[in-house]
C-alpha cells in the first residue's frame, strides 16, 4: 500500500519535471506544430476554438458574442456548438478575445508563424516574451457574467443595530433601565454606590477630561489626589473622582461581597469606562478594565 | 529584485485599493434606464427576407451596407440579433439567399460562405471561397429538395452542400479571360447553367452536371447587341433567357436549355404599343418562387421611372402578351405565398400619401381590400424598394405586409389596413457629427426673464409686473397640481409622457437638451435627449455620398424672441465646393436667411466670438484663394470685423504637402500669410490637428504640490497638438509624432516622438494637457501617453495669456501607460464650470465605454511613494492602466463601432452629458466627481425623516417624565 502510494507520488513528481521541462523547452524552441490548419489559400490560416459559459444554453448567448483578433482586425462567430473558426488570419502574433457582453472571457495570445504552426498562451502585456501556454485549439471558458454595478449601500435596522457604537450606547441604557429592577435600592450601600456611578452621567463639574486625566496618569502615582488605600493591587492606580468608584471596588478588599452585590453596576461601569475613557493603551488603566472583564 | 517585485505588489494593490475606494464611478443596478437610452441600428438594407410565409411569422432578416446580417421582430422593429462583421471590403455582404431556418451569405466578395441559424442567430457553418471576385450564387434542388447552393465567380463554379459546407466540387470557366460570367441559373434540373457573355459579341451558355461538374453543354449565341447578362437579362418560364435592349428597343427571347443552337428571337415594344421614356434604361423584374422550380411566366418591365407593365411569356417561348399597364408606379415586387404569386404595386395616391395595391399574377386583376397606405413624409425621401410578405389568411385569400425603405435609408413597415406598424431611421446608423442645443424657454419662464431685461420702468409698475408673475407661477404650479392629482386617479398605462415639440421646455437643471444629429446620408435629426424620440428630421436630397459635413451653433436659445440657429456646412469632398444650410435646430425647419454665394472651393471655416445685431455669432468661410466670407455679413459685422481684423489668428493644414500655415485677417478681409511649419512628407504625414474645445472651462490655474507651493498651468488657448505618422510602416522605423504649435505664431512648444510606434492614434488635447493612444510595434501592445504642460512655480502674466509674449517655453512633464485593449475613439468629459474633476471616455472594440479617471494619467504619478505624493492624493505609477468593468457608463448596453463621443455640459457642475454614436446611439449622464451638488438618487429620505421624528417625540417624552418625576419629588 505504502509503496503504491509512494510510486504514485514518484509519477506525480516525474510529471511535474516533464511538464516544467515542456516549458522551458518551449522557451527556446517556438511553437509546437499543428497539423492542418494551413488554408488553400497560400499564407492565410485560420485560428480555431471553442467557448463555453458553464451552465448557460450556448443558443442563449451565442448571437450576441463574436471573436475579435487583435481589436477588429480579423472577425469570427460563434457556431451553434460555442466553437469558433476565425479565416483568413496571416501569420503573426494575435491577442484573441470572445467579446460578449453578458459574460466574461480571457483573452489568448496566439502566435503563428510563417510555416502555420500555432501555439496558444497568456496574454502578458509588461512580460511580452513571456509564455505561460494554453491548450490549442482555443479553449475559452467564461469566468461568469460581468459585473457592471455598484451595490448601493442599503440600510438595515440589523446593520444599525449591530453596529458596535450603538451597541455601547443602547446595552448600558438597557441596563440602566433593567437595574432598579433588579436591585434592591433600599440598601443603603448600593445607593451609595449607585450615586457614585451616576455621578459618571451627569455633568459633572468634578469629572476630568481626558487630557487632564492623561497628563494626571503620566506625572506619576504619587499625585495629591491619588488615595492609595492598602492592598497590592491598588498601590498603583490613580483614583481621581472620575475613576473613583473602581478604586472602590478594586481596594475594598472583599471582592466576592462586591461581585454579588454589584454585578451590574459594575457591568455597566466597565461600558461606561470603554466609552468615556477608551485608554485601554496604558498599562494602569487596562488593569482596571480586566477587573471589568472578569 | 526580491523587494522590488514585493514593492511593485504593493504599490498595484494599493492602486486596488484606491480604485476601490476612492474612485467608485459606476452605475447602480436601479440607475439602468433611468436617464440613459440606446437605440440600436443596422445601416441600409441591402437585402431583406421574411421568415415564411405564415400569418403569425415575426421575424425579418436583413443584410446592410455596413455588413451588418441582423433579425428583426416584424411586429416591433426590434432587433432579435445582429451580427457585425469587419468594415469595408472584407465583410460586404455580395448576397444573402434564405431557405427555410438557414440564411446563405456570401461574404468579403467572394472570400467566404456562411450559413446561420436564423432561430437562434448562431453560425451553422463557414467556409472559405477560392479566390476570385463573387458574380451570382443561386440554390440548387436536386428531386425537388434544395441541397446545394452554387457560387459563381470570375473563373470558377463551385457547389456546396447546405448542411455542412463542404464543396461537392469545383469547376474553372472556360476562357474566362475573354468571357464575363455573370449569372448562374437552376430551375430544378439535372444541370445548372452558367451565363456569360463577351460584350457586344456574343453570349455563351454552358451547362454543368449537377453530379461530377462535367460540361455537359457548351455553346455560344450571337448577341452584337448585349453588353451585361446582369443588368438586362432575367430568366423567365421554362428557362427562357428574356432581354431588353434600350438601343433598339426591343425584348429578346432565348431557350436556355434548348438542344440545337438557337438564336434570340426579337419582339420589338412598339409591336406592343410600349414605349420607353427618352433617356431611360428599361429594367426587367422577374421572380423564381422556389429554387427547385422554373420561373413565373409573368415578368414587370420597367418603361419609365414612374411607368411599369406587366407582360407574361406565352407558352410558346417567344411570344408576349402584355397582362396590365401600371402608370403612374414608383415600385413594384412580386411575393409569393403557397402556390400564389401577386404583385404588389405602389401608386402615388396624393401629396402625402403613396397607395400600395395587390394584383393577381395571372391575369392583372386587382385583388380586393388589398390597399395599403404609405405617408410620405414632407421631409423625407421617396419609396426607394418594396419587399412584400404575402401570406394566406384563413379564408384562403392573400394577405400581406410591407416594407417600404425610402431613398433617406428609412424603413417603415405597413400592415393592412394600412397602419404603419414601426418605421427605423436607419441613416442613424451613419452620425458624421451632432451637437446639443438648449431647450427654449417656456412661454412664462421667458417672460420672468424678460421682466429682469427693461428697465426705467417705473418704481410702482415694477412691483406690478412682479406681483403680477407671482400669480401667474402659482396659477401653473396650481395647474401643475392639479394634473398630478388628475393623472395618480388614472391607471399608469393611459398616463402618457409623449413629448412633443410643442411642449419642449428647458427643465430646471438643464439636463434634457436637443441632439441635432448629421447623418452621412444627409439627413438631419433632432432627438430629444431625455427619451430619445425623434422630433423632427429633414432630408437634404441632393448631398453627394462622400460629402463632408460641419455643424456650427451660430445662436443659442439664450437669446429670446431671436430662435436658435445652426448653420451646417456641406463640403463635396472631391471638388471643395461648399454650401450652407441654416436652420432652427429646435424645430429642424430652414431658416429663409440670405445665404453668401461661395463660388471657390473652402479650404477652412471658423466661428468669431463676434455677435451681430441679431445675436448670432459670425462664421468666416476661408476660399481657395485665401479671401474670406462672412456669414451673416451684415455692415455692423463687417465693421467690427474691421475693428478686430488685427486679433483675428487662423491655420490651414494640407496633409498632402505637410504644411501647416498660419494667418491673420487684414481690414479688407484679405489674409496674409504669417508662419508655416513643413514637415516632410517623404518622412512623415499629419494625420490630425486639434484644438481645445472653445466652450471648456479650467477652474484651477494651478496644482497645490505636496510643500504647499503651486505649479502653474500652461494654459495657451492657441495651442494646437498637431500628430504625425511615419510613412514608413516597417515595424523597426515606424514612430508617430506629436507636435505642439502655437496657432498665432507658429512656434512649436514642444515635440515628441514615439519611436517603434503606429496608428492609428487617438488623442485628446484639453485644459493643459495631451492624451494620445497609439500601438506599440515592438511589444505588440497599445499605450497612453499624456503630456502636461506646466509654466512652473511662478506666472508669466496672471491677469491675460498672450501668446506673442510668453518668453519662456513651458516645463513638459510625460508618462506613458500599458493600455490592454485598443480603442476605437476617446474624449474628455465636460462641465459648466470645469470644477468637477475630469474624466476620460474610451470607446473600446467590444462596445463598451470606459470611464477612465483622469488621475490615472498623470505624469507626476511617482514610482517612489513620497510624503509630498501622498499629500497631493497622487497614484504611485504602476505601468499597466487597469480596465474594470464597473467604468463602463454603458454596462451591457453596449455600442457597435463607437465613432464618436461626445460631451456637453449641463446646468449642474457635477453632471456631464455624453453621447457616444456609432452604430448605435447612446446617451447617459456621468458624475465624474459623484452627485456633489444635489441629494444622490438612493437619498433615504425615510430614515431621515423618522429619525428626526423619533427624536423629537423621544425629547417630547422625556420632557414630561422629568417634569412628572420633579413633581414627585418636590412632593417627597
Amino acid at each position: 500500500m505504502w509503496l503504491h502510494v509512494r510510486l504514485s507520488e514518484v509519477c506525480l513528481f516525474l510529471q511535474a519535471m516533464f511538464i516544467l521541462a515542456c516549458c522551458f523547452s518551449d522557451m527556446e524552441s517556438g511553437p509546437i506544430a499543428t497539423s492542418g490548419s494551413v488554408q488553400p489559400n497560400g499564407d492565410r490560416f485560420k485560428i480555431e476554438g471553442r467557448a463555453i459559459v458553464p451552465g448557460v444554453k450556448t443558443q442563449d448567448w451565442i448571437s450576441s458574442a463574436r471573436v475579435t483578433v487583435e481589436g477588429e482586425e480579423y472577425i469570427g462567430f460563434l457556431r451553434t456548438d460555442g466553437s469558433f473558426v476565425v479565416n483568413d488570419v496571416p501569420s503573426g502574433s494575435y491577442v484573441v478575445e470572445v467579446i460578449s457582453p453578458g459574460y466574461k472571457f480571457e483573452a489568448v495570445r496566439v502566435d503563428i508563424t510563417s510555416k502555420g504552426k500555432m501555439r496558444a498562451r497568456l496574454v502578458n502585456f509588461i512580460k511580452t516574451s513571456e509564455v505561460i501556454r494554453q491548450p490549442y485549439p482555443l479553449q475559452l471558458r467564461s469566468s461568469g457574467p460581468h459585473t457592471y454595478f455598484m451595490k448601493r449601500e442599503t440600510w438595515g435596522w440589523t446593520d444599525f443595530l449591530m453596529n458596535p457604537m450603538v451597541m455601547m450606547m443602547v446595552l448600558p441604557l438597557l441596563i440602566i433601565v433593567l437595574l432598579p429592577k433588579v436591585v434592591n435600592t433600599n440598601d443603603p450601600e448600593m445607593r451609595k454606590e449607585m450615586e457614585q456611578s451616576m455621578n459618571m452621567l451627569n455633568p459633572n463639574p468634578e469629572l476630568p477630561d481626558v487630557s487632564e486625566f492623561m497628563t494626571k496618569l503620566f506625572s506619576g502615582s504619587k499625585s495629591s489626589s491619588s488615595k492609595a488605600i492598602g492592598g497590592s493591587k491598588c498601590q498603583n492606580i490613580t483614583c481621581t473622582s472620575g475613576l473613583r468608584n473602581y478604586c472602590n471596588w478594586s481596594c475594598h478588599g472583599n471582592y466576592n461581597a462586591i461581585f454579588k452585590k454589584s454585578f451590574f453596576i459594575r457591568l455597566y461601569n466597565c461600558f461606561l469606562s470603554r466609552v468615556f475613557f477608551p485608554l485601554s493603551n496604558n498599562p494602569r488603566v487596562c488593569t482596571t478594565l480586566v477587573l471589568c472583564q472578569f | 529584485m526580491k523587494s522590488s517585485v514585493k514593492m511593485a505588489k504593493l504599490t498595484s494593490l494599493f492602486v486596488i485599493l484606491l480604485s476601490f475606494f476612492c474612485i467608485s464611478e459606476a452605475v447602480f443596478e436601479d440607475q439602468v434606464g433611468k436617464f440613459d437610452w440606446r437605440q440600436q441600428y443596422v445601416g441600409k438594407t441591402l437585402f431583406a427576407h421574411f421568415e415564411s410565409n405564415t400569418q403569425s411569422s415575426k421575424k425579418m432578416f436583413v443584410a446592410t451596407d455596413k455588413n451588418i446580417f441582423a433579425s428583426f421582430n416584424s411586429r416591433t422593429g426590434d432587433l432579435l440579433w445582429r451580427h457585425v462583421d469587419k468594415t469595408g471590403p472584407e465583410g460586404t455582404i455580395d448576397i444573402l439567399l434564405l431557405h427555410g431556418q438557414d440564411a446563405l451569405m456570401v461574404v468579403g466578395d467572394g472570400r467566404l460562405l456562411r450559413s446561420w441559424d436564423t432561430n437562434i442567430g448562431g453560425l451553422n457553418w463557414e467556409v472559405v471561397l477560392d479566390t476570385g471576385s463573387f458574380q451570382a450564387a443561386c440554390f440548387v434542388a436536386i428531386q425537388d429538395t434544395v441541397k446545394l447552393v452554387a457560387v459563381l465567380k470570375k473563373a470558377a463554379i463551385s457547389l456546396h452542400y447546405l448542411s455542412n459546407g463542404h464543396q461537392k466540387w469545383v469547376e474553372n470557366l472556360p476562357d474566362s479571360d475573354a468571357v464575363q460570367y455573370q449569372a448562374v441559373y437552376s430551375g430544378g434540373e439535372e444541370e445548372v447553367y452558367v451565363l456569360g457573355v463577351v460584350p457586344n459579341s456574343h453570349l455563351t451558355i454552358i451547362a454543368y452536371s449537377l453530379e461530377d461538374g462535367e460540361i455537359i453543354k457548351q455553346r455560344s449565341v450571337e448577341a452584337s447587341w448585349l453588353s451585361s447578362v446582369e443588368s438586362s437579362c432575367v430568366v423567365v418560364g421554362q428557362g427562357v433567357l428574356m432581354c431588353v435592349d434600350p438601343a433598339t428597343l426591343a425584348l429578346y427571347t432565348l431557350p436556355i436549355q434548348a438542344e440545337e443552337t438557337p438564336e434570340f428571337s426579337q419582339i420589338l415594344l412598339q409591336s406592343l404599343d410600349l414605349e420607353v421614356s427618352p433617356g431611360f434604361q428599361p429594367v426587367l423584374v422577374s421572380s423564381q418562387p422556389h429554387p427547385a422550380r422554373s420561373p413565373l411566366s409573368e415578368f414587370f418591365l420597367q418603361l419609365g421611372p414612374d411607368h411599369h407593365v406587366l407582360l407574361q411569356l406565352n407558352a410558346d417561348g417567344y411570344t408576349i402578351a402584355p397582362l396590365r399597364d401600371f402608370q403612374p408606379a414608383f415600385l413594384v415586387s412580386f411575393a409569393t405565398t403557397g402556390k400564389k404569386t401577386v404583385a404588389a404595386v405602389m401608386t402615388p395616391k396624393n401629396e402625402t400619401a403613396c397607395a400600395i395595391n395587390l394584383f393577381s399574377v395571372d391575369s392583372g386583376r386587382r385583388l380586393l381590400d388589398t390597399t395599403v397606405l404609405f405617408p410620405l413624409e414632407p421631409n423625407g425621401g421617396k419609396p426607394h424598394m418594396l419587399y412584400v410578405h404575402a401570406f394566406l389568411k384563413k379564408d384562403d385569400s392573400v394577405g400581406y405586409r410591407v416594407l417600404v425603405q425610402t431613398q433617406d435609408h428609412a424603413l417603415t413597415f405597413i400592415q393592412q389596413p394600412g397602419r404603419v406598424v414601426w418605421t427605423r431611421e436607419e441613416a442613424l446608423a451613419d452620425v458624421v457629427t451632432m451637437e446639443m442645443v438648449d431647450l427654449p424657454l417656456t412661454g412664462t419662464q421667458a417672460e420672468l426673464e424678460g421682466e429682469f431685461g427693461k428697465k426705467a420702468d417705473g418704481l410702482f409698475p415694477m412691483v406690478l409686473k412682479r406681483l403680477s408673475s407671482q400669480v401667474t407661477l402659482l396659477q401653473a404650479w396650481l395647474a401643475h397640481l392639479w394634473k398630478l392629482f388628475y393623472e395618480a386617479r388614472k391607471p399608469r398605462s393611459q398616463v402618457k409622457n409623449e413629448v412633443t415639440i410643442e411642449t419642449l421646455s428647458r427643465d430646471e437643471f438643464n439636463l434634457q437638451k436637443m441632439m441635432v444629429m448629421v447623418t452621412a446620408s444627409g439627413k438631419l435629426f433632432g432627438i430629444d435627449s431625455k427619451s430619445g424620440s425623434i422630433l423632427w428630421k429633414h432630408y437634404l436630397e441632393n448631398v453627394q455620398p462622400n460629402a463632408a459635413f460641419k455643424l456650427i451653433v451660430q445662436r443659442t436659445t439664450a437669446h429670446f424672441p431671436h430662435p436658435p440657429q445652426c448653420t451646417l456646412l456641406i463640403k463635396d469632398k472631391d471638388t471643395g465646393l461648399a454650401t450652407l444650410h441654416v436652420f432652427n435646430p429646435i424645430f429642424g425647419r430652414k431658416s429663409h436667411i440670405a445665404l453668401p454665394a461661395l463660388p471657390r472651393p473652402i479650404l477652412q471655416s471658423l466661428l468669431l466670438p463676434v455677435i451681430d445685431q441679431d445675436y448670432a455669432k459670425v462664421l468666416l468661410l476661408v476660399d481657395d484663394q485665401y479671401k474670406v466670407t462672412a456669414f451673416p455679413s451684415t455692415k455692423n459685422v463687417l465693421q467690427q470685423l474691421q475693428e478686430m481684423a488685427s486679433s483675428i489668428f487662423f491655420y490651414l493644414i494640407r496633409s498632402e504637402h505637410g504644411n501647416l500655415s498660419g494667418f491673420r485677417l487684414r481690414k479688407d478681409l484679405s489674409t496674409e500669410r504669417i508662419w508655416e511649419v513643413v514637415l516632410p512628407t517623404e518622412v512623415q504625414k499629419i494625420v490630425a490637428v486639434k484644438g481645445k474645445r472653445p466652450n471648456e472651462h479650467v477652474h484651477s490655474q494651478g496644482r497645490v504640490m505636496g510643500d504647499r507651493s503651486v505649479l502653474y498651468k500652461y494654459l495657451n488657448p492657441n495651442l494646437l497638438a498637431v500628430v504625425t505618422e511615419s510613412t514608413d510602416a516597417h515595424p523597426e522605423r515606424a514612430f508617430v509624432g506629436v507636435f505642439l504649435v502655437d496657432g498665432v505664431t507658429g512656434r512649436i512648444i514642444h515635440e515628441a516622438v514615439q519611436r517603434k510606434a503606429r496608428g492609428p492614434v487617438h488623442f485628446v488635447h484639453s485644459e493643459n494637457w495631451v492624451v494620445y493612444e497609439y500601438w506599440n510595434t515592438k511589444s505588440r501592445r497599445n499605450e497612453f501617453s499624456v503630456l502636461e504642460l506646466f509654466e512652473g512655480t511662478e506666472l508669466y502674466n496672471s491677469t491675460v495669456f498672450s501668446s506673442l509674449d510668453r518668453p519662456h517655453l513651458p516645463q513638459v512633464l510625460q508618462q506613458t501607460y500599458i493600455f490592454p485593449s485598443p480603442i476605437t475613439t476617446m474624449e474628455a468629459t465636460l462641465t459648466e464650470k470645469g470644477i468637477t474633476s475630469r474624466h476620460l471616455l474610451v470607446g473600446l472594440p467590444s462596445g463598451a465605454i470606459l470611464s477612465l479617471p483622469k488621475m490615472f494619467l498623470d505624469p507626476r504619478r511617482p514610482e517612489v511613494v513620497t510624503e509630498h505624493s501622498r499629500e497631493e492624493n497622487l497614484i504611485p505609477y504602476a505601468p499597466e492602466m487597469p480596465i474594470r468593468t464597473e467604468w463602463f457608463i454603458n454596462y451591457n448596453q453596449t455600442v457597435a463601432r463607437v465613432k464618436g463621443i461626445y460631451t456637453a455640459p449641463s446646468g449642474l457642475e457635477s453632471t456631464c452629458l455624453v453621447v457616444a454614436y456609432g452604430l448605435d446611439i447612446y446617451q447617459t449622464r456621468v458624475y465624474p466627481s459623484k452627485q456633489f451638488d444635489v441629494l444622490k438618487d438612493d437619498y433615504d429620505y425615510v430614515l431621515i425623516s423618522s429619525v428626526l421624528f423619533a427624536l423629537f417625540f423621544a425629547t417630547m417624552i422625556s420632557k414630561r417624565l422629568a417634569q412628572v418625576k420633579l413633581l414627585n419629588r418636590a412632593w417627597r
